[in-house]
């Protein structure tokens, strides 16, 4: 599903290089964590494949489903089904959660040349998944995560995840900020959007989320690069020993 | 030529292929010569059939004007205008119109489409030219010439107007134009006319004054709720109500009105210079709630032509506890001069303004409020969004004053301004003055950019960036829109969204 | 000046274009400088602005400016102790340098009127704009000043204090300050006097790039003076300028802020208290010009009005389209005591870059009856109480002045103030 390819990042505005060469491969149906400590890359990896413009690729392709997604904008290719959930979600004064739901899931519909949702349809949805998240359908009619709570905020990516129903979701740093029960009922949500073709890369710095989304792979990213790969023992490992052992190792 | 009549064949002259070319005054019957002069002000008075006080009234305010300067402290840039070289009195020939949508710009009609205008009023707004068939019918005070202005097509039937105008009349709500008020109601016009904005107020509100054509005049009596929202929009036969209009409304004590000025829709106007004087009145316990959608022609995108809106509103809560709302959304006109007031006269009074003023292209808005506290526990409150694209210059000018024996004056402010790209101004100069140790007035005001965060964020979800960029921005005005009356909020806000079209990318 | 043609001079203006003509033999100045002198009063017989005039919409100087007394030769005024203990003093006694400059490494003094005489100022006599009043009224009468040199990397210990000081009559000075680059120092302008003077000083300050100053100007001119001045400064590079001004006197007073954020990187402060008693009229005017990327500005000014005075802050910032991440915001909080006080503000933003945040706030009131009732409450008599609150709101500006000498000096002054006006 997703295949990067030598990938090398830098900021547009400085010129430094943050990802340097990385590869990774993500099939359908597979969770892939991406760990590794603060200043790897693991955000800025999230950023250039959400394509925010902030970061140009200097080198390599991303090729989700086999196309390159480089000259697409973010809102080609979250239509094209590539969804970020934020580690801080912005806050959007004025624009009430509801509306913001239903403007980007028929633009989404629009873009892949469906019908718009009808209302009672739409409200139906958001409802259900309200539902499922423990949210408080209230809360959805107040400007979109202003005055929202850290929890309140990922709950509400979760539930734009759910409505949205992307084939790719890049989830990063999901756990931060979120208490052990908010965690579960994050955690849960993921949980039960895993599908044979859906694939998700969940980006984190430990391993407490990993217990709770039991990933497929595991890869370690360091100054840019994937430097080791594995299954789910690798994050025990990673959580008994840090990251020095493998930094070394890899050098 | 009645002036009903006049102004039906002034909404004939809708004519939408200028719009692209810009302007043009072709008057080919019952014209004045261009220029101004007490001989062409006669002749309006004389063609309105108004009353000598009347005449006597308008050649009093061109005589205070002969000795007025053109006002320059604006923040806004202009050629010269040569009063000599406007017409000030037209009644144009009727066959110019398109004759159907087909003949009208597609680019107008795209923004019809847009606003989601259903295809009978896209033909009214457009003036498409219907065959007459000759039948007039009577209708209240007013005289409608069906099928020849295509009366019919709002909301379908002439008889919803009736129907309106009779439900109206049987709650003592005068509504009409104001050379019929002139005509029909001295009484109330020689009272109040001139009693809010005086004829000596300043060079524009002057000129209008002097040569006023239309506009409409509302008098809801003691106690009265009127019973809908009145609209400029539905007095199909003030459509094009000209470059001057004067517009008065009174609301007796008790009395509680709503009205709605402009239209979403761009609307094809040949004049460039438009001096509107509006006029609000309020007595004890009234409320007067005034919503204005401006979407004159801003000019191409070089900055050629475009309306010049030089424009004094002004409302005056006469009584104690009175209250005057001021709600408006300016996307169009080249050059917006434009801030209504409220005199906070009565005791306990409440004046409001809430703006919407959003510049692109090379557009000039110079906007804002004044807000005279003159009575006891008086309050005003301002909310102003400024959204500057484009190469535009957008200004908020805004004054409160206290006045030495306003006790408790209250007074909130906050005037918010976005910028959408780096050739464009933002500007805001609040006046603010205190002389009464008892006023409690606060001020606060940003000027800032959407932020990449927030673009990104949104555009994250599968909304293209312009939508992202309206969307953003429709929440920045969120204060505002939620003033406007229901049905006028959801097309103002897609009106604000073609407005910034272009602006990014 | 002002473009409206004034069919009569007023007293005060027949009175200043007479004392030119008595007094241009004794002004010091080479043939450069006295052209400019000739200019600036024909502007000055062209007029003084009146509220028409935008930037002096709050003081009409045509108006308010009643009388202007001759200069006066015998006034003497007394030197002062300075503001901040152990400063250095330069004393200008009736508008002329007396004394000797201190020695003081890395500090060059020089009488201005030897400078207007050399050839290198006339330049520094051109209007700022055609509204330049105190520029125009300054350069026509201007008969000494300090320049104060400070070399490239000094870093000067002991604040210097600039003593302007009046005793009747008229005075006219400048104060030249150029600050090097990376150097670092605290001036004080002292505006006093005991006489029913008319008054100008206009300060041109340059900050180096990298250099940090801080710069206080202190203004007690008794109730019958009238007090007009101007503050200019440029910022170079990633310097920092502290400006703080309190008026604490004067019967008509205009204090006018123009600063110019030049260099890329550098931030200004405003900090002021304007305490307004008896039925004086002083107005704060600031305009200040963002011009360079990724500058940033705070303004705070804290008005404390009683008596019949009138107080006036205009303030506006300016953002060059250059000037892209500016972080500029002003506030301007007003407190009215009394009946007949008044206060009017006019906060202005001027934006032409579009990745800026700027704001400002501004609000009038008058004290909060909670708090009173509070303190009231607590055993503390009205009188007491109210000057507690009006003190804690004034104070709070020069709490936030990173020097220990420089607060207290200034609580004192504070004090004193409300003392006799509280």
């Amino acid at each position: 599903m997703l295949e990067i390819r030598n990938l090398h990042a830098r900021i547009a505005s400085t010129g430094t290089e943050i990802i340097r060469g990385l590869n990774l491969t993500v099939k359908a149906g597979e969770v892939a964590a991406i760990m590794g400590p603060n200043g790897s890359g693991k955000s800025t990896l999230s950023y250039v494949l959400a394509g925010r413009d902030d970061y140009e690729v200097t080198e390599g392709d991303i090729l989700y489903n086999g196309h390159s997604v480089l000259e697409m904008d973010p809102a080609e290719r979250a239509a094209a089904g590539i969804f970020l959930a934020f580690q801080y979600p912005m806050e959007i004064p004025g624009v009430a959660t509801m509306e913001f739901l239903k403007v980007a899931l028929n633009a989404q519909r629009k873009a892949r040349g469906e019908e718009p949702l009808k209302v009672p349809d739409f409200l139906k949805r958001v409802k259900e998944a309200a539902a499922s998240l423990e949210m408080d359908i209230a809360m959805l009619k107040r400007p979109l995560n202003v005055g929202f709570s850290g929890g309140e905020k990922k709950r509400a990516e979760i539930l734009q995840m759910k409505l949205l129903a992307p084939s790719l979701c890049v989830l990063d740093e999901t756990d931060s900020g979120l208490d052990i029960d908010a965690l579960k009922i994050v955690a849960d949500g993921v949980n039960a959007l895993r599908a044979p073709d859906r694939a998700f890369l969940v980006i984190t710095h430990y391993q407490r989320l990993l217990e709770h989304i039991v990933p497929d792979t595991v890869h370690v990213l360091y100054r840019g690069q994937v430097i080791k790969s594995g299954d789910k023992t690798l994050a025990h490992e990673l959580e008994a020993n840090g990251y020095a052992g493998i930094i070394e190792e890899a050098a | 030529m009645p002036a009903v009549q006049e102004t039906i064949e002034r909404v004939r002259k809708i004519d939408v292929d200028q719009y692209k070319y810009g302007f043009e005054s072709i008057i080919e019957v019952d014209k004045a010569p261009k220029g101004l002069s007490e001989d062409i002000i006669r002749f309006i008075s004389a063609k309105k059939d108004e009353p000598d006080w009347m005449l006597e009234w308008r050649l009093g305010a061109y005589r205070r004007w002969l000795t007025l300067e053109e006002p320059t402290w604006a923040r806004v840039d202009y050629p010269r205008i040569d009063f000599q070289d406007l017409y000030y009195y037209a009644a144009p020939k009727s066959q110019s119109g398109p004759k159907s949508l087909d003949e009208v710009d597609p680019e107008i009609l795209k923004v019809y489409e847009k606003l989601g205008i259903p295809l009978k009023e896209q033909e009214i707004l457009a003036g498409v030219r219907k065959e007459p068939n000759g039948e007039d019918v009577e209708a209240g005070d007013n005289v409608y010439k069906s099928g020849r202005v295509a009366v019919d097509a709002v909301f379908d039937s002439i008889s919803v107007v009736t129907t309106f105008k009779e439900e109206l009349a049987k709650a003592g709500v005068i509504f009409c134009s104001i050379s019929e008020a002139i005509r029909e109601h001295p009484e109330l016009v020689k009272k109040y006319l001139g009693s809010v904005v005086p004829v000596t107020d300043n060079f524009y509100a002057t000129l209008n004054s002097a040569v006023f054509t239309d506009g409409s005049f509302v008098f809801v009596p003691k106690g009265v709720r009127c019973p809908m929202e009145l609209s400029t929009y539905f007095r199909i036969n003030e459509k094009n109500t000209g470059q001057f209009e004067r517009t008065l409304i009174i609301a007796e004590e008790g009395a509680y009105v709503s009205y709605l000025e402009g239209c979403t829709a761009p609307q094809r106007d040949e004049n460039q210079l438009h001096a509107a004087v509006v006029e609000l009145i309020a007595l004890d316990d009234a409320e007067i709630k005034y919503s204005t959608v401006q979407n004159w022609y801003p000019g191409d995108a070089q900055g050629k032509g475009g309306i010049y809106n030089f424009v004094t509103k002004r409302g005056d809560c006469r009584g104690d506890r009175s209250k005057i709302s001021w709600t408006q959304v300016e996307t169009g006109s080249a050059i917006t001069w434009k801030y209504p007031s409220c005199i906070l006269r009565g005791d306990d009074s409440q004046g409001n303004f809430y703006s919407i003023a959003v510049s692109n292209g090379y557009q000039q808005v110079d906007s804002g409020t004044k807000m005279l506290h003159l009575g006891k526990n008086t309050k005003s409150r301002i909310i102003s969004k400024g959204i500057a694209a484009g190469f535009s210059q957008n200004t908020y000018r805004g004054q409160v004053n206290v006045h030495r024996k306003a006790e408790n004056a209250r007074n909130f402010t906050n005037c918010d301004s976005l910028l959408i790209g780096d050739r464009c101004g933002a500007h805001t100069v609040p006046y603010i003055e205190a002389k009464n140790s008892s006023a409690k007035l606060e001020h606060e005001a940003t000027t800032s950019k959407i932020s990449e965060d927030q673009k990104f964020y949104v555009m994250q979800r599968g909304i293209p960036e312009e939508e992202a960029v309206a969307l953003i921005v429709n929440g920045f005005v969120k204060d505002v829109i939620q003033e406007l009356p229901m049905e006028f909020a959801v097309e103002a806000q897609k009106l604000i969204g073609i407005s910034l079209e272009g602006s990014v990318g | 000046m002002n473009m409206h043609a004034t069919p009569q001079r007023t007293q005060a203006e027949t009175a200043l274009v007479e004392a030119f003509a008595a007094r241009l033999s004794e002004l010091p100045g080479d043939g450069a400088v006295m052209v400019k002198r000739d200019d600036a009063i024909e502007a000055i017989k062209d007029g003084l602005p009146t509220r028409r005039v935008e930037a002096w919409h709050y003081t009409d100087l045509r108006r308010l400016l009643t009388s202007v007394p001759d200069h006066d030769p015998t006034a003497n005024p007394k030197p002062l102790v300075p503001v901040i203990e152990g400063s250095e003093v330069l004393s200008l006694l009736n508008g002329v340098v007396r004394g000797k400059a201190p020695a003081l490494d890395g500090v060059t003094f020089q009488n201005l009127s030897d400078k207007l005489t050399d050839g290198s100022f006339a330049q520094a006599l051109d209007p700022l704009d055609a509204d330049d009043a105190i520029g125009f009224l300054n350069t026509a009468f201007v008969s000494d000043g300090w320049f104060v040199d400070i070399a490239p990397g000094a870093k000067i210990e002991a604040p210097i204090e600039l003593q302007n000081l009046q005793a009747g009559g008229q005075t006219h000075v400048r104060l030249p300050v150029r600050v090097g680059a990376g150097a670092r120092a605290t001036i004080v302008e002292r505006q006093a006097g005991s006489g029913a003077a008319l008054a100008s000083s206009v300060s041109n300050l340059s900050v180096g790039d990298g250099a940090d100053v801080v710069w206080l100007i202190v203004q007690e001119q008794p109730e019958t003076a009238t007090h007009l001045a101007q503050f200019n400064a440029e910022l170079g590079k990633d310097s920092r300028l502290t400006l703080f001004v309190m008026n604490a006197g004067g019967k008509l007073v205009r204090q006018e802020i123009r600063v110019k954020v030049a260099g890329a990187g550098a931030d200004f402060q405003l900090r002021g208290v304007n305490l307004l008693a008896g039925d004086g009229h002083t107005d704060v005017t600031m305009v200040l010009d963002h011009a360079a990327a990724n500058t940033g500005s705070r303004e705070l000014v804290r008005n404390v009005v009683t008596g019949k005075a009138r107080g006036v802050f205009q303030g506006r910032i300016n953002v060059h389209q250059l000037a892209q991440k500016t972080d500029a915001k002003m506030a301007c909080n007003t407190l009215l005591l009394s009946d007949d006080a008044e206060f009017s503000t006019k906060p202005e933003l001027e934006i032409f870059a579009d990745d800026v945040q700027c704001g400002h706030g501004a609000t009038v009131t008058e004290i909060d009856r909670s708090h009173l009732f509070y303190l009231m409450a607590r055993g503390i008599d009205e009188k007491t109480a109210r000057g507690l609150l009006v003190k804690a709101f004034v104070a709070s500006v020069i709490e936030e002045l990173d020097n220990e000498a420089l607060v207290d000096a200034l609580e004192a002054k504070l004090d004193t103030w409300f003392a006799e006006h509280g």
